[in-house]
């Protein structure tokens, strides 16, 4: 039996989409190889210094540690706040967590911009601008839809009868989270923790409004670099950027492969 | 200390092991739905007691309400007299087995058989040890180490009990616990379960729809429809003493035949039917009233030539079917419709066939009065 192949319409504008995808982010790649000292193609030859530059700048590697430690930080607020809200929307199964969860994806619907503005306004009152603990929070619960989405895609799956079977064996409900529910769906909490780590990872547009001086995460880094001099050590950081997000993502992959076994 | 003592516990204390519960006025109400209607019922200590109805008739609702997962509307669960109404499922030390198991796929089948030990925080040595005498209990002592996943569904349902019963539960639910199997594991697994509950002697309360399961397991068995409890009593009284055309229908097979009491006398009661007078030893109502005679099919004989019988009829045989065991005849009578006849193939007198006459016989004792749905309520 031959399966369905593609017309040639359809393979060639399969390929054309590959390409506008990944064009662009092969681009940085030589650049970030260029022998100039400012951004371009390389001319003469390939050369590395501006990955040795970036390792041996303050400023670059500040940015990075900072950006990794606001990722990691905001990933444990999503999460824990995104796997409770999923659980309790889940447990409770009325009409009304139907609103609940669509509240929870605002974040992914309003305009990063939009909600940037109204967060200016809260944390200039709060005197939470320019502060790890603000941009934490904001990642945060922006990315708690990415952790309900993909824990409730998981507790759907989830047989309710085996909680039922917990509680009836004598299990309070915290022992039922953590030895029933917890140990089902931690695929989809890994793929939440994941998708939250990169969405701070590379979060810029908040940052510009609720952070300056104190805070300064890479993709603020990148920015400035773009503005003020054309460093080609923003390529060399890209690259690596997209090396690390394709690891995340790999490993999101492997972990989605295990659940069925 | 004694929970070390008594790595026998399970198979121990016969008589004393089992609890009383009790059932009174339960109701449940889904908004204009009334799922449970004033059910009262007593199951003694050891007891194996079985719920059984159609889908809908709220046999599944009572036992969610024993275990404690839906709070009823109104009454009370007691066991052994006390009010354990309000208690919610984790405090009640019942054991369930759930239908289709629910046996937790990321867990081995020893880590499933000690959970209910390990949310009592027992101690390792004794987790091990009830574990083992559980896992021997149902002959799984081989399979601790393996997945539910990779066991058969008999296995599965036995890891299910073992779970159920490892940690000496006051009484055992079983929600459709052989549902799930094939026929020939059924009956295999049935005999299990009533040895098993013969050796423990504890109160077990099951539910199905499967009325061969209820009678072979039970002590007892409750005969719920549209949330009601239409019949309580041993599954031989409930066969031969329906009291409800529904209970006669439902349990088994039945003939149904309506008749006029001509008259009463010692030796027994004529009931009219059509143009056939029928003889019934018992009485089954005053003079003039209208009556409803259930009759089995097992229990109507085909007649040779010449023989006689208490009650007897002509008819022609409309349909058969030959079932192994037995045919199975539907004889067209002028007087009394097409009755079901269960005949022995092994000596049966005939061999059957469309339109061939045949002369059916029962004696006086063979039909039962039962009562009309809409009055028994």
């Amino acid at each position: 039996m031959r399966g369905y192949e593609a017309g040639p319409l359809a393979r060639t504008l399969a390929w054309a989409t590959v390409l506008y995808l990944l064009l662009p982010i092969t681009i940085v790649i030589p650049v970030s190889l260029t022998d100039r000292r400012y951004l371009s193609l390389p001319e003469q030859s390939l050369s590395l210094q501006h990955y040795a530059n970036l390792l041996r700048s303050e400023a670059w590697l500040s940015a990075i540690g900072q950006s990794f430690w606001i990722a990691l930080a905001s990933t444990l607020v999503a999460v824990v706040t995104g796997t409770l809200c999923a659980i309790g929307c889940w447990r409770i199964g009325r009409r009304s967590t139907e609103l609940v969860r669509a509240l929870m994806l605002l974040p992914l619907i309003i305009p990063a911009i939009v909600y940037a503005i109204g967060l200016y306004r809260w944390f200039g009152w709060m005197g939470l601008l320019d502060r790890f603990l603000g941009v934490t929070l904001a990642h945060g619960v922006t990315g708690i839809p990415y952790v309900v989405i993909t824990v409730s895609t998981a507790l759907a799956a989830f047989d309710p009868r085996l909680e039922q079977a917990a509680r009836g064996m004598g299990a309070s409900l915290w022992q039922t989270l953590r030895w029933v529910i917890l140990p089902r769906i931690a695929p989809g909490i890994a793929s939440g923790a994941i998708f939250a780590f990169i969405h701070s990872w590379d979060e810029l547009v908040m940052v510009l409004f609720i952070a300056s001086r104190q805070v300064f995460t890479l993709p603020r880094k990148i920015w400035d670099g773009i503005n003020e001099n054309l460093d080609p050590s923003m390529a060399a950081v890209a690259v690596l950027l997209i090396l690390f997000t394709v690891l995340l993502l790999a490993l999101d992959g492997a972990v989605r492969a295990r659940r069925g076994g | 200390m004694t929970a070390v003592a008594r790595p026998g516990a399970l198979v121990a204390g016969a008589e004393s092991a089992g609890h009383a519960l009790e059932l009174r006025g339960l109701s449940k109400r889904y908004g204009g739905f009334t799922a449970v209607d004033a059910v009262s019922l007593r199951v003694e200590r050891g007891q194996f007691l079985t719920l059984l109805g159609p889908s809908g008739s709220g046999k599944t609702t009572i036992l969610m309400m024993i275990a404690g997962f839906v709070a009823p509307g109104e009454g009370a669960v007691l066991l052994d007299g006390r009010d354990i109404t309000a208690l919610p499922p984790e405090r009640r030390d019942f054991g369930m087995v759930f239908q289709g198991y629910a046996l937790f796929p990321h867990m081995t089948v020893a880590e499933n058989v000690a959970f209910p030990l390990r949310v009592r925080r027992l101690g390792r040595a004794a987790r091990e040890e009830k574990v083992r005498a559980a896992l021997d209990l149902v002959q799984l002592s081989g399979f601790a180490d393996r997945r539910p996943s990779q066991l058969s569904g008999g296995q599965q349902q036995r890891v299910a009990l073992a779970r159920a019963l490892v940690f000496d539960p006051d009484l055992l639910l079983l929600d459709e616990p052989l549902s799930a199997l094939d026929r020939k594991l059924r009956a295999e697994l049935q005999e299990e379960l009533k040895a098993l509950h013969r050796r423990i002697g504890r109160t077990f309360v099951s539910v199905t729809h499967d009325q061969e399961e209820a009678l072979s397991l039970s002590d007892q068995v409750a005969i719920l429809n549209h949330g009601r409890l239409v019949q309580l009593g041993p599954p031989e009284a409930l066969y031969e003493r329906p009291r409800t055309r529904f209970v006669a229908g439902f349990l088994g097979h039945s003939n149904f035949l309506r008749g006029t009491v001509r008259e009463v006398a010692a030796a027994g009661s004529v009931v009219q039917a059509g143009g056939t007078r029928l003889l019934q030893r018992d009485e089954p109502g005053p003079p003039g009233a209208t009556v409803l005679l259930s009759l089995r099919p097992e229990k109507i004989a085909l007649l040779a030539e010449g023989e006689g019988a208490e009650n007897a009829v002509a008819g022609s045989i409309a349909a058969w079917a030959y079932l192994g065991a037995g045919y199975s005849l539907s004889v067209a009578t002028c007087d009394l419709g097409v009755l079901h006849v269960a005949l022995p193939a092994w000596r049966a007198p005939i061999a059957p066939r469309e339109g061939l006459p045949v002369r059916l016989g029962w004696s006086a004792e063979a039909a039962v009065p039962v009562l009309e749905d809409a009055d028994a309520a």
